[in-house]
């Protein structure tokens, strides 16, 4: 039965309502899911509650009694007492029951707490684990919190501006973007599409004003291909005419000697 | 749309009628008189509403509330309240005893919806509020439903009325009253 079916049978069989094929199908539904019942039980709540609206009406005094006649009829108290006869014997094998079972309670409970201080002992240590986990996950949130401040700020300034680098032969996929201040000479490169540098290499970048291209940092990919990279201040970005990305020592260079992969126009005045 | 929230059902019990299931289930007379004095004309006016007669009815008050001594301890509170639970077991002896009237006589003779009741407790009222809200048609329908016990099939040739229609009257009626009544109010 389709759980839409059975919300609309619920209703009527928590008020005994049902019949035919309908009482069929709904009692083989009942039989196989757990939320069905769920959902019937707050139904038949629902209908339990009804004849709270019925006016109370009192039975006749004489009623009271004959309930608790009902339960206690004379001589036959709850729970029954044991005869005196039986009394002594009875009391030996409970006394001995009771300390065997106190043995076994002491034995267990020494057994859990032992398991439980066990069980606190891996759990502070897993605790400590995650801790450690999650200040280091803070502390990229921070540093990328930080970068797209930086970002947004630059970004705000009216006279900011977009450099476009596109990718050469030795990396065609390559793209990337700078937006670059030639007052605070602030510039941050957004890169897409480059392979990790080979082990030992690094990418560093060029700003170019006159004849002489200026190293502006190196940096890596990530495993995506991409890259933010905050360039370090150079005079040279008040007049940047080009910007390029050469493939060069993991240290850098002060002048290209690698391949170029990206280059592009500053894009100024 | 599954699952009411029932779990917080158990903490709308009063902690008078919670220490007097313990003691009943403990097997203390005294508290049977008790519980019987809270909720004795609670059943017998569910019991009187479905047989119509005054001595029947009180054999099952006395049916319920001995039934409700030997079997407190089964008494669930996360699943209602012992108002719910008494008059579940009412309505259930009740309406075997009209069933078994029924078959040895003629129909039982309508009565008029009598005038509206000012029933005591906060919950007692949400309940008629919640009722007040429903057409009479659904009332009509919900009433022959729990008060006469009759099924979906058995409403619509009383009333004269497709099925599929009487079908959907009951359903929106107790999904409306579902909602107006959420969990116990009080």
């Amino acid at each position: 039965m389709s759980e839409e079916r059975f919300l609309e049978l619920a209703p009527l069989a928590a008020l005994g309502a049902l019949d035919g094929e309908d009482q069929k199908a709904f009692d083989e539904a009942l039989r196989s899911s757990m939320p069905c019942r769920a959902e019937l039980a707050a139904f038949e709540l629902v209908a339990a509650r009804l004849p709270l609206a019925l006016e109370p009406v009192a039975p006749p005094s004489s009623l009271r009694e004959h309930v608790i006649a009902a339960v206690a009829p004379p001589g036959h108290g709850r729970p029954e007492a044991p005869s005196r006869s039986w009394l002594f014997s009875l009391l030996a094998a409970a006394m001995a029951l009771i300390m065997g079972l106190g043995y076994l309670v002491v034995r267990r409970d020494r057994d859990v707490a032992r398991r439980e201080a066990a069980g606190a002992r891996s759990g502070l240590e897993a605790l400590g684990r995650e801790l450690t986990e999650a200040n280091v996950a803070l502390s990229a949130l921070r540093q990328d919190l930080a970068r797209e401040r930086a970002v947004g700020e630059l970004v705000a300034q009216p006279d900011s501006r977009l450099a476009r680098l596109t990718g050469l032969p030795a990396a065609p996929k390559a793209s990337a973007r700078i937006v670059w201040n030639p007052g605070s000479r602030r510039a941050i490169l957004f890169v897409r599409g480059l392979d990790a540098a080979p082990a030992g290499k690094a990418y560093e970048v060029w700003v170019i004003a006159q004849a002489a291209p200026v190293p502006a940092g190196v940096f890596q990919v990530g495993a995506d291909g991409s890259a933010v990279f905050t360039l370090p201040v150079v005079e040279e970005t008040a007049r940047a005419k080009t910007f390029a990305v050469t493939l060069e020592p993991a240290a850098g260079t002060m002048a290209p000697t690698g391949p170029m992969v990206l280059a592009g126009a500053a894009g100024g005045s | 749309m599954f699952g009411v929230g029932v779990s917080r059902l158990s903490r709308m019990i009063s902690p008078q009628s919670r220490q007097l299931l313990l003691r009943l289930v403990s097997g203390d007379h005294e508290a049977l008189g008790e519980f019987y004095d809270l909720y004795a004309g609670l059943v017998n006016g569910l019991a009187l509403r479905i047989l119509r007669d005054a001595s029947d009815a009180e054999d099952v008050v006395q049916e319920v509330f001995v039934q409700a001594w030997r079997q407190a301890s089964r008494f669930d509170a996360s699943r209602g309240t012992p108002e719910a639970w008494l008059c579940t077991m009412a309505r259930t002896r009740a309406l075997d005893k009209l069933r078994r009237k029924v078959s040895r006589r003629e129909e039982p003779e309508e009565v008029a919806p009598g005038p509206t009741a000012t029933p005591g407790s906060a919950e007692a009222i949400a309940v008629r509020m919640a009722l007040d809200e429903l057409s009479a048609d659904q009332r009509r329908a919900l009433e022959l439903a729990y008060y006469d016990g009759l099924t979906q099939t058995e409403i619509a040739a009383r009333l004269g009325e497709a099925l599929g229609t009487v079908k959907t009257r009951i359903r929106t009626a107790m999904i409306q009253l579902r909602e107006v009544l959420g969990p116990l109010s009080s």
